[in-house]
């Protein structure tokens, strides 16, 4: 393939895979999804009710891989069977897998909350009515864009995996990049905005989230409003970025031309990867010089 | 009527380099600095998530690569390398846009609490953990094990998927990829579930002392990533 092409097709993979990342990012946010959900869950038996969606299907990439593998098998199955339209058959396969999603949010919403009874955690229908649609509108995002990632690898790129495996395993990765990421912004963050910022979280308080929104009640979507300022985009960043960069060194170092350009994808891909080690280490210093230490050094050491 | 002992003892050397594979992978997890819930309420150092799910993520990013290459070469070496690669290049992105997050969006500085100095920079730790907390975010020892276990799983999934297409068999180049992708996808899950087990929801990388429990995990892998080779090595070279 010429180079050019394989790079426009990369960029638009990346571009892709920004907007997914962000998406199931908000996605889980708005249901509470991963591991802020403890809090959720445990917020009703610290006596605190809520109006939070709450529902955890499952780890976000064992959801998020169930619901790219429905997608692309129906998509895969429409362009090969019934020879859709690329962009009808991804598009319909997306929407089917957001609904399957949205059944199991609704469910795993009422079956959560129902088992809260003795904790007088309220169900509340109308939080069903108006968060499970946002939910299903931003899983048809993200897997409609994995679906676009995973076409345009085993049809343009031709990776030799099928649509529905790479989008399996694409879900899965953006599952674990979204609770990685994004979720700690939502857990850490917007569940704890009671504590004053980067005085860090008491494990004490574990339960005691805040209830109360910038305007009336909290509810699934004010957080998705709020994390999208910053947790939502960072996991986009993050599943682009992984995306862009694991397939950029097989594409302009190809290895198909010659072991040495093999080779070069390898060394490419480690100074990539040095890079990040670096990048990571002026952060760590940044933060230690900025914020500062927690405690003053023991005084013992002094003494002695 | 399948051969069964034709075709394990054909293809003897796959099962064997599956089970290395497999093993690897099992071994990498170890290294992966998760926190799990704590994690994500930073009330504990490592990544937000559960140790499965990174390693997961990572190891079948890795996968893809080495199958994009896989298609290009037929050099193992480049192949396990590349596989290595992508893991690596996937869980440093997510570790670096993680660290982030705890820096700029919560507010904390990284803080390990397994020892009081960074095993690699010799800074001090615990003054850095807030009340309350066994730290939080991404020491740099964290973040290199982290590299250091995608890179371990990444080598090890490429390497059962290398040697699954390879098996002897009869099928087109298509199915066989998707076939034997499958499997190394089940085969990775497994390994990355039995380590769990020693890790119990936290650890901070090759400096927390439940990295020690390693080989207990890598044994019992070596037990089921054999039975494992066996009837994929035979449900491949059977088609």
């Amino acid at each position: 393939m010429d180079p050019l092409l394989g790079m426009g097709v990369l960029a638009l993979m990346g571009a892709a895979a920004t907007i997914a990342g962000a998406t199931e990012d908000l996605e889980s946010d708005v249901g509470s999804q991963s591991n802020p959900n403890s809090q959720v869950q445990l917020a009703p038996q610290m006596m605190h009710p809520h109006r939070i969606y709450n529902k955890a299907i499952s780890g976000e990439p064992p959801s998020n891989a169930l619901m790219c593998a429905i997608g692309g098998t129906i998509a895969s199955v429409m362009m090969s069977a019934y020879g859709l339209s690329v962009v009808f058959a991804i598009t319909f396969g997306a929407a089917i897998a957001a609904v399957i999603h949205g059944t199991y949010a609704a469910s795993s919403f009422m079956g959560r909350v129902s088992s809260q009874k003795r904790f007088k955690q309220p169900l509340y229908l109308d939080i069903v009515r108006s968060h499970t649609p946002v939910i299903i509108g931003y899983a048809f995002l993200t897997t409609f864009f994995i679906l676009v990632i995973s076409y345009l690898m085993s049809s343009v790129l031709n990776h030799p995996f099928p649509l529905p495996l790479l989008a399996f395993i694409w879900g899965i990765t953006v599952g674990a990049i979204g609770s990685s990421t994004g979720d700690v912004h939502y857990g850490a963050e917007r569940e704890y905005q009671n504590v004053e910022f980067g005085s860090g979280i008491n494990a004490a308080n574990s339960g005691d989230i805040v209830r109360h929104g910038e305007s009336g009640l909290r509810n699934g979507i004010d957080n998705a409003w709020f994390c999208s300022k910053f947790g939502g985009p960072v996991t986009g960043i993050a599943f682009g970025m992984t995306v862009f960069l694991s397939g950029w060194v097989t594409t302009v170092f190809n290895p198909g031309e010659s072991i040495t350009m093999g080779w070069l994808s390898v060394i490419a891909g480690l100074l990539i990867v040095a890079i990040l080690i670096i990048g990571n280490r002026i952060i760590e210093t940044w933060a230690r010089s900025t914020y500062g230490p927690y405690q003053e050094e023991e005084s013992e050491e002094v003494t002695a | 009527m399948i051969d069964i002992v034709g075709i394990l003892s054909a293809n003897l050397l796959y099962v064997l380099l599956i089970t290395i594979g497999g093993t690897l992978v099992s071994f990498s997890v170890h290294f992966v600095p998760v926190g799990g819930a704590p994690a994500a309420m930073a009330q504990a150092p490592g990544i937000g998530t559960g140790t499965v799910q990174l390693a997961a993520g990572a190891g079948l990013t890795g996968l893809i690569t080495a199958g994009t290459v896989l298609g290009l070469t037929n050099s193992i070496a480049i192949v396990l390398a590349s596989g290595a690669v992508g893991a690596m290049l996937m869980i440093g992105s997510t570790m670096i846009i993680g660290q982030m997050v705890y820096v700029f969006g919560v507010g904390v500085p990284p803080a390990g609490g397994k020892s009081k100095y960074d095993p690699i920079t010799k800074d001090q730790q615990d003054i850095y953990s807030s009340q309350g907390t066994e730290g939080h975010a991404l020491p740099t020892a964290s973040y290199i094990s982290g590299i250091i276990g995608g890179g371990l799983g990444g080598l090890g999934g490429s390497l059962v998927y290398y040697s699954l297409v390879n098996v002897t068999n009869n099928i087109g180049m298509t199915d066989l990829a998707g076939l034997a992708g499958i499997f190394a996808v089940g085969i990775f899950f497994i390994n990355a579930v039995i380590p769990s087990y020693n890790i119990g929801g936290t650890t901070e990388g090759f400096h927390d002392p439940k990295f020690k429990k390693w080989y207990r995990a890598v044994i019992s892998s070596i037990i089921a990533t054999f039975m494992c080779a066996i009837i994929g090595v035979l449900a491949i070279g059977g088609l």
